[in-house]
């Protein structure tokens, strides 16, 4: 068979830690996003639908929710005869075994996977970001200069320039200079986290990455430092259009509401460039009499009886009679109780908020809950608990399950969620 | 849950017609409660009975039948020697010219007599229910029978086609009568019947040997009187679809919160083909109240006691009550539709009224401008 032009590795082993109880029981790239999505299914779509049919998740951290959402691929189209979708976890070797030290160590250790299939080049992703994009063009532009490697990059405003990985490039879009997270950026074209490789350069640049005491094993930070420094072809590929990195419990909630505004350049309506999932089977959703919505989102399977405004609801959630929802995400079959009022909140799977209950009612309060995880009076429950009757929580508070909280008031129990 | 048979679902009934909406689609593909077809009901209870082999037989519309099924993976019918069986009628067959529900059927007796399974269960799938043949299943091996028919006794009913079954006090049936003068207690057919294979296979033979062109039980009864039928009462909601007005009534008894939760609620999922919609997006000045709606629906405007399928727009100022809107509608500004059934891919421009009446609502067929 002819080398293939490309296959894809994406990292989906991060444990996301600034998502506090949002990632206590699965990887970032498995977290519910959008209404009917996870994380990771915008990569995959994209994956998809840039024709590239030989897809490696590399997992590590809480893996089963993602193993089993993944599957053979399917919902993607990525169940083919040659290739697919591949969960790729740490394994025992010969020799010695290892977990996953570093991005590009990630990849070191799965290079005799991705030799199987001989690509020409590889794709190297990230799981936890919400854009649509045509990797094929991309590869096309690579090929095209003759690249050793391409990263994709996108102009951030200047003053958020310290939190990205900057590039500068020349009239020609070549990579003259790289600086991880700079105090003093030179350039606002900022790192999208995209690569594609030529493989055979990329195998070469990892050995001597291995090899290297001091390296951290990561992408930023040493092996294209490394390769810009040996002089290689390094090409940076513009994107423009909404790409968001959900890392934090603030931009999680921000790229919600993002979807709220239908942008343009996320649409979600586009048939010709479909987000997949993998569906519930649940009947459409109903909306009672008396109920309110405005601008909101919902999915199969809810059942809404209140006032829902600027928020987003995954599928079976239900919200009774008399509760008020407002700019807040509910997670899959969340129930919002009579008489409840939520604002401002990511409420996880399954949880519960009883009667009279009142989430994020105030950005001032004192409540053992109070993390520094969350701001803008951002307010986040882990899945499967039960808010007690008539409980408060005040903003920028993390209410998850916790033993060294005594006489809890907010809490009533957890129950085990799938 | 391990069931010994297989199932046999005819999609066609030829004594039924829905008029426009049944033009182009077998009766069993006819889009049902939002983001389903007819079919999907029977075909999840067998499914969630443990039936892995179901035949499905057609007859001349079968092409959005075969699109909506596939493989037969979103029932978990795509399986190694199992699974999804289509069967069009054997072009060749010299049976085909008289065109009954044997005509169907001979194509059926191949896929009969190379099963292994023991028993069949056989469906229409004009009747709406949520359930597993477990019971219905136990019992007729149990008692016995040659023969079970499922029946309820939800009437009076007034479809000419209505089979109504007469029992003794065991629930053995004495006689089988089609659209008598309906009354009250009387114990509808629900067309379905379990019987063994072999028996199936005996039966159909015989009445194609006789130029027969129907698979009629009161016929098979008259003549094998020997056969032993037992009549089961299912206790649940079963929807009926013989006509459109019935097919609107039906939709608007999916709204009713029990009727919703003993079809879609009871811990067996009702499963269908996945269209992976965007999440319907109820924007500003919306207003929506006892409606069911399905996904990658914008909707800007009234919607009452509706039901909307996947991927209908609705657009502001207008007002939709008491509608059936079908799957990629598009519903333009100032529009005011009532009792109206629109089927798929429609386009209303801007201001259309149409008001029809809840006994005769008002049909819109496929890909209509309107």
């Amino acid at each position: 068979m002819a080398r293939r032009d490309v296959i894809a590795m994406i990292l989906a082993g991060g444990q996301g830690s600034r998502l506090g109880a949002l990632t206590k029981h699965l990887a970032k790239p498995a977290v519910p996003f959008g209404g009917r999505y996870r994380i990771i299914d915008f990569t995959l779509s994209n994956c998809s639908n840039s024709g590239i049919g030989t897809v490696g998740v590399l997992t590590q951290y809480q893996p089963l929710v993602l193993n089993t959402y993944i599957g053979n691929g399917q919902p993607w189209d990525l169940d083919r005869n040659d290739g697919g979708a591949f969960i790729l976890p740490p394994y025992q070797k010969s020799s010695r075994s290892d977990w996953y030290k570093g991005t590009a160590n990630a990849i070191h250790q799965n290079a005799e996977f991705i030799d199987s299939y001989e690509p020409k080049n590889l794709l190297v992703l990230s799981g936890d970001h919400i854009y649509k994009m045509d990797y094929a063009k991309m590869l096309r532009a690579h090929m095209d200069k003759n690249a050793d490697a391409t990263i994709a990059v996108i102009e951030v405003p200047w003053e958020e320039t310290s939190r990205f990985g900057i590039m500068e490039a020349d009239a020609d879009g070549r990579i003259v200079e790289f600086a991880e997270k700079p105090a003093k950026a030179k350039s606002n074209l900022a790192s999208m986290g995209i690569y594609i490789f030529s493989w055979d350069v990329l195998k070469a640049a990892l050995v001597a990455d291995e090899a290297d005491e001091k390296s951290t094993n990561d992408f930023g930070k040493d092996v294209i430092p490394r390769l810009l420094s040996e002089g290689a072809n390094l090409q940076s590929y513009r994107f423009s259009g909404y790409w968001k990195d959900v890392g934090t419990v603030e931009s999680l909630w921000q790229a919600n509401m993002d979807i709220l505004d239908c942008p343009d350049d996320l649409n979600l309506y586009d048939r010709s460039w479909r987000i997949y999932s993998r569906n519930p089977v649940k009947p459409a959703h109903y909306i009672a009499k008396g109920a309110t919505l405005q601008n909101s989102c919902l999915t199969d399977g809810c059942i809404v009886e209140g006032d829902v405004d600027h928020s987003v609801l995954f599928h079976s959630v239900v919200v009774e009679a008399g509760a008020i929802v407002k700019d807040s995400v509910l997670m899959p079959g969340v129930v919002i109780e009579a008489g409840a009022y939520v604002k401002k909140a990511i409420i996880g799977s399954n949880a519960v908020i009883s009667r009279g209950a009142r989430i994020g009612y105030s950005s001032v309060g004192s409540s053992p809950y109070l993390s520094r995880i969350c701001s803008d009076d951002i307010t986040v429950v882990e899945r499967g608990v039960r808010i007690r009757e008539g409980a408060e929580v005040p903003g920028n508070c993390m209410v998850e399950y916790r033993d060294d909280i005594v006489g809890d008031n907010v809490i009533e129990r957890r129950t085990q969620v799938r | 849950m391990f069931i010994d048979a297989m199932g046999l679902i005819l999609a066609e009934n030829r004594k039924l017609s829905l008029g426009e909406l049944t033009q182009k689609r077998a009766l069993a593909a006819l889009p049902f409660a939002g983001r389903y077809r007819l079919i999907d009901f029977m075909l999840s209870n067998l499914v969630n009975s443990g039936i892995s082999s179901v035949g499905v037989v057609t007859f001349n519309k079968y092409r959005s039948l075969m699109d909506h099924l596939g493989s037969g993976k979103a029932w978990d019918l795509s399986r190694k020697d199992k699974g999804l069986f289509i069967l069009p009628p054997n072009v060749l067959s010299d049976s085909l010219s008289s065109g009954g529900d044997i005509g169907d059927m001979t194509a059926v007796l191949d896929l009969l007599r190379t099963s292994h399974w023991t028993h069949v269960i056989l469906s229409g799938a004009n009747n709406v229910f949520t359930t597993t043949f477990d019971d219905f299943y136990k019992k007729h091996v149990e008692a016995g029978a040659d023969i079970s028919i499922l029946f309820n006794q939800d009437g009076p009913e007034t479809a000419r086609t209505t089979t109504v079954l007469k029992t003794d006090k065991g629930n053995w049936v004495k006689e089988i009568l089609i659209g008598p003068e309906s009354r009250a207690g009387a114990k509808y057919s629900l067309g379905v019947i379990v019987l063994r294979r072999q028996l199936l296979i005996e039966l159909l033979s015989d009445s194609i040997a006789r130029g027969e062109n129907e698979f009629s039980m009161d016929q098979i009864m008259r003549r094998h009187t020997h056969l032993r039928i037992l009549a089961y009462p299912f206790e649940g909601v079963c929807l009926k679809i013989h006509s459109v007005e019935s097919y609107f009534s039906a939709t608007m008894k999916v709204l009713d919160k029990s009727v919703r939760k003993s079809l879609f609620w009871s811990d067996l999922p009702v499963y269908t083909k996945v269209k992976d919609e965007a999440p319907s997006h109820y924007c500003c000045g919306c207003d929506v109240s006892n409606s069911m709606i399905s996904d990658g629906c914008r909707v800007y405007g009234h919607v009452e006691d509706s039901m909307i399928f996947r991927a209908v727009t609705i657009g502001a100022k207008t007002s939709v009550k008491s509608c059936i809107i079908m799957q990629d509608s598009y519903i333009s500004e100032g529009c005011e539709l009532e009792n109206v059934i629109l089927d798929k891919n429609c386009f209303l421009r801007p201001g259309v009224k149409l008001v029809g009446q809840a006994a005769y609502p008002v049909v819109i067929g496929k890909g209509a401008v309107v």
